[in-house]
């Protein structure tokens, strides 16, 4: 089977944390909101430590967590959960950038349509939003700033920590897509001036289908968030049924590993970049993101003369990857995080995505150049 | 520091310094003190150690449960008994 090079789209399950999603399947199914009987009893004990623990790895208070179906729910629920809060205060101006994932750019594409002022951020070459352009684009009228952590299709890291600085003392709602490098890079999430960090399990090794969005409290109160949906009043009231505790157990045993061993995955993924970057740059590989600014497990290039979805076709027995995020990889259209970086359409058209784990093995990383330097001498 | 160690240390010092009564820390130790017998088990032992690490007398005293209390710690006692 080909080596899979795919891991932004999702990860590979921690066996551990397998081993609980299936515990809690099979032996310990109650429902978490029965606490009356054992059964339920140890389903509310397993989702509050699990809460503890998806909260820990951002140095966030388990009141502050709320499980969700993934990111992607977490982003409109941070999103259009504010809209109310907007409206009523008259705040009706919200910030983003072009590189976001498609779950944050389409619901601010919804608060356009409800009346909001949206102000879209252009990035440069490099990939990043420049902090300038952020200072002067805010107004006393600005409710919501959102902006990724690391990019799904690049992995370039933005940055957050000016950003920080930029808006201590602003009274707008920060939100951080982080679906990318929670758990991964560690620090960054840590800053108390994030008020709300978007987060899946599927990403840290974790099961699909479970993720979370952190709300730091703000002089003791969350974000002032309405529901999207109603009936039942699980998550403090804002993200209501039956809690999944067999997703939401694994999800906290990938975060408890995600803290525990990060400095050993960082590394190893790091000695797997070097090995990407000596084969592809044996084909003159143009790269999408500059090294300095990119998490250590993903790697963005064009390649000259070699249309990627011809390379991903031929190698599809020796690694498997992708040319753009999974999201929208189905739908052929070009990238829009490479249009917004400025890319050609010849570049948009010959780009691979390649992500690794610390689980990943060897790569034959010789075949490799060899299929595709096929692929270029045919055309 | 396994977490057997941990739950001796935040045991012992709950029991000093906390409000954790003798009646449960003696138990608690004997738990932390005897990690063979918990083989299989340190997911229970998780979330006892997190139990014990926020334990608080009047923890079901608010609308949320942000807080361990003796019956908590118990039961997962008992739990870790049973299994």
């Amino acid at each position: 089977m080909a080596v899979y090079l795919d891991c932004n789209s999702t990860t590979p399950v921690e066996p551990s944390v397998a081993s609980l999603v299936l515990r809690f399947l099979e032996k310990d199914f109650g429902n978490a909101a029965s606490p009356i009987h054992d059964y339920g009893l140890f389903a509310r004990s397993a989702v509050e430590h699990a809460r503890m623990l998806v909260g820990k790895v951002v140095g966030a208070r388990p009141d502050e967590v709320l499980f969700t179906s993934g990111a992607t729910e977490s982003n409109n629920m941070a999103i259009l959960g504010l809209a109310d809060a907007g409206i009523k205060s008259r705040r009706r101006h919200v910030i983003t950038t072009a590189i976001e994932h498609k779950a944050v750019l389409e619901p601010f594409e919804e608060l356009a349509r409800r009346g909001f002022d949206v102000d879209i951020l252009t990035v440069g070459p490099d990939g990043r939003f420049k902090v300038e352009d952020l200072a002067e684009a805010l107004r006393p009228d600005t409710l919501l700033v959102s902006t990724m952590q690391a990019n799904n299709e690049t992995g370039v890291v933005h940055p957050l920590a000016e950003t920080a600085k930029l808006l201590t003392g602003h009274d707008a709602w920060w939100h951080v897509d982080a679906a990318q490098g929670y758990g991964k890079d560690l620090e960054q999430l840590r800053d108390p001036r994030i008020d709300m960090i978007a987060v899946s399990g599927h990403k840290i090794y974790g099961p699909k289908g479970v993720g979370a969005l952190i709300l730091r409290k703000r002089d003791g109160l969350r974000p002032p968030l309405q529901p999207l949906a109603f009936g039942g009043g699980q998550e403090q009231g804002l993200r209501p049924g039956t809690l999944p505790v067999p997703l939401i157990a694994g999800f906290g045993e990938a975060a408890k590993l995600a803290l525990r061993d990060n400095e050993t995955r960082r590394t190893t993924c790091l000695a797997f970049r070097r090995l990407v970057h000596e084969a592809l740059d044996r084909l003159g590989a143009g790269h999408n993101g500059d090294e300095t600014w990119t998490m250590p497990h993903c790697v963005n290039v064009s390649l000259d003369g070699i249309p990627s979805d011809l390379a991903i076709n031929a190698l599809k027995g020796v690694i498997a990857l992708s040319s753009t995020s999974a999201c929208t990889s189905h739908t052929r259209t070009p990238s829009h995080v490479l249009t917004a970086m400025g890319r050609t359409p010849t570049q948009v058209e010959t780009s691979l995505r390649l992500s690794w784990c610390h689980m990943t093995p060897e790569v034959d990383w010789d075949e490799v150049v060899g299929i595709l330097r096929k692929i270029r001498s045919r055309r | 520091m396994s977490v057997f160690d941990e739950l001796e240390e935040v045991t012992n010092q709950q029991y000093l310094h906390g409000d954790l009564p003798k009646w449960l820390a003696d138990p608690l130790l004997a738990v932390a003190r005897s990690p063979e017998l918990c083989q299989e088990k340190e997911y229970l032992v998780e979330i006892l150690l997190a139990q014990v690490r926020e334990y608080d007398v009047y923890a079901e005293a608010g609308c949320c449960k942000w807080a361990y209390d003796h019956e908590d710690i118990a039961r997962t006692l008992r739990w870790l008994e049973e299994q």
